[in-house]
């Protein structure tokens, strides 16, 4: 059995970060925590080998540093390629993510690697690449390694319940989209993953499905008649001109505007930056996302106590759950430190 | 909060409490085809009908 162990010049021993460029290197034998892997695995027989690639080099020469290690690959013919484990160093991780992924899909050979749940290489991370989570530091070392060990050694058992079992405790489940090449135009590749759908038959959609994280849904304390109420849209509604430059998608940030005195958002003082739909009806009459008028007849109607001085924005379209989960927390502390007691949000 | 929108269905499935639906896709809370003061009616009413959803209190999400 054959192992290469992908490690970057710290972890391989050469040096720090005045040792970031060292161009790919192959070292027969294990180095630093390939010796505890390559201890475990004595009694099999095993054959070490080691790559060590700069953090800088592969980043900087990635195309190059590709090509060593494939020649690498091709004369020493592993069983089994390893990456890390990167805990949480963002330029180490982001590479073994990428050998690692690009090994799988080229050589068809197991390919390993450990990170920490936040390390950034996590979204590089391609099909069929185990992910071992580790701590933030390298503190979890030997825990890190031990589980090394133990998926090697139930990948070489062909147990695939236990392959599955490790995968479910010990690795990081990262839902990805990839590619799929399929001779099919890709609308009737479509058509074909609907009717399986709609037939209750197996298919695999290459986006993966986020499930939505189970939230406290909060109750108003006491009646409207003492709340103050904000407006919060997701519509991208800006001042026109868009003078803080709000994404028209990909929304990273959120915004607040003034209403305070404003009876009604008239056209052409105010316009939606949002790709994800036709914005024409609302930048004739604004009202029609941020529904002020309305909101200052209620207002004045007092079924409510007062509208919050400002509305705030963000653009929801082609956007990560996790940035909108950041961004929705920001807001509603926004809102929270500023009395506000209720929100009235629209949605595209 | 109350969630104005055209996709209630989305909307439950991520677990928002209070879900109002919405006129339009791409104006929730408009109606183009009215005379402005018809619209402004209506969107009060469909407002007033958000505010009474926010002093409704909710275990799970509920389409209003």
């Amino acid at each position: 059995m054959k192992v290469l162990h992908y490690l970057n010049q710290f972890f391989a021993q050469i040096g720090g970060e005045d040792k970031a460029g060292q161009e790919v290197l192959f070292i027969p034998g294990a180095v630093g925590a390939g010796t505890v892997i390559e201890n475990a695995l004595k009694s099999r027989g095993v054959e070490y080998a080691t790559l060590a690639c700069g953090d800088n080099y592969f980043h900087e020469q990635e195309e190059k540093a590709l090509r060593a290690i494939n020649d690498a690959l091709a004369r020493f013919q592993p069983d089994f390629f390893l990456a890390g484990p990167a805990f949480n160093a963002g330029r180490y991780g982001l590479a073994c993510a990428k050998v690692c992924s690009w090994v799988r899909d080229n050589h068809r050979i197991p390919a390993i690697t450990a990170m920490h749940e936040d390390n950034p290489g996590t979204k590089e991370i391609g099909r069929h690449v185990f992910v071992i989570q580790t701590g933030a530091s390298a503190a979890s070392m030997q825990e890190s390694l031990k589980r090394f060990v133990l998926l090697i050694e139930g990948l070489l058992s062909g147990d695939a319940t236990a392959v599955e079992n490790f995968r479910a405790e010990h690795c990081l489940l990262l839902p990805r989209r990839f590619t799929v090449k399929s001779d099919r135009p890709d609308y009737v590749r479509a058509v074909d993953l609907l009717l399986a759908k709609l037939k209750g038959e197996p298919y695999q959609s290459e986006i993966p499905r986020i499930e939505a994280k189970a939230h406290l849904i909060p109750n108003l304390a006491g009646g409207l008649k003492d709340a103050t109420v904000a407006l919060v849209t997701e519509g991208g509604l800006v001042p026109k001109g868009n003078p803080d430059r709000l994404e028209s998608s990909r929304g990273s940030r959120y915004f607040k505007y003034a209403i305070e005195g404003r009876e009604d958002l008239r056209r052409g003082e105010f316009e939606a930056m949002h790709t994800g739909y036709d914005t024409s009806m609302v930048n004739q009459d604004p009202d029609r996302i941020v529904p002020l008028d309305a909101m200052r007849v209620l207002e004045k109607a007092k079924k409510f106590s007062k509208l919050h001085d400002h509305y705030f924005v963000t653009t929801g379209t082609g956007a990560m759950p996790s940035k909108m989960e950041e961004i929705g927390a920001g807001i509603a502390a926004e809102l929270a430190g500023s009395g506000v007691g209720a929100v009235i949000l629209t949605a595209t | 909060m109350v969630l104005i929108t055209c996709l209630s269905n989305v909307a439950t499935q991520v677990g928002i409490g209070r879900i109002l639906g919405g006129n339009k896709f791409h104006y929730p809370v408009g109606q183009p085809e009215l005379p402005p003061e018809e619209e402004l009616r209506w969107r009060v009413s469909l407002l007033e009908k958000g505010l009474s959803a926010l002093e409704t209190p909710v275990k799970e999400p509920k389409v209003f």
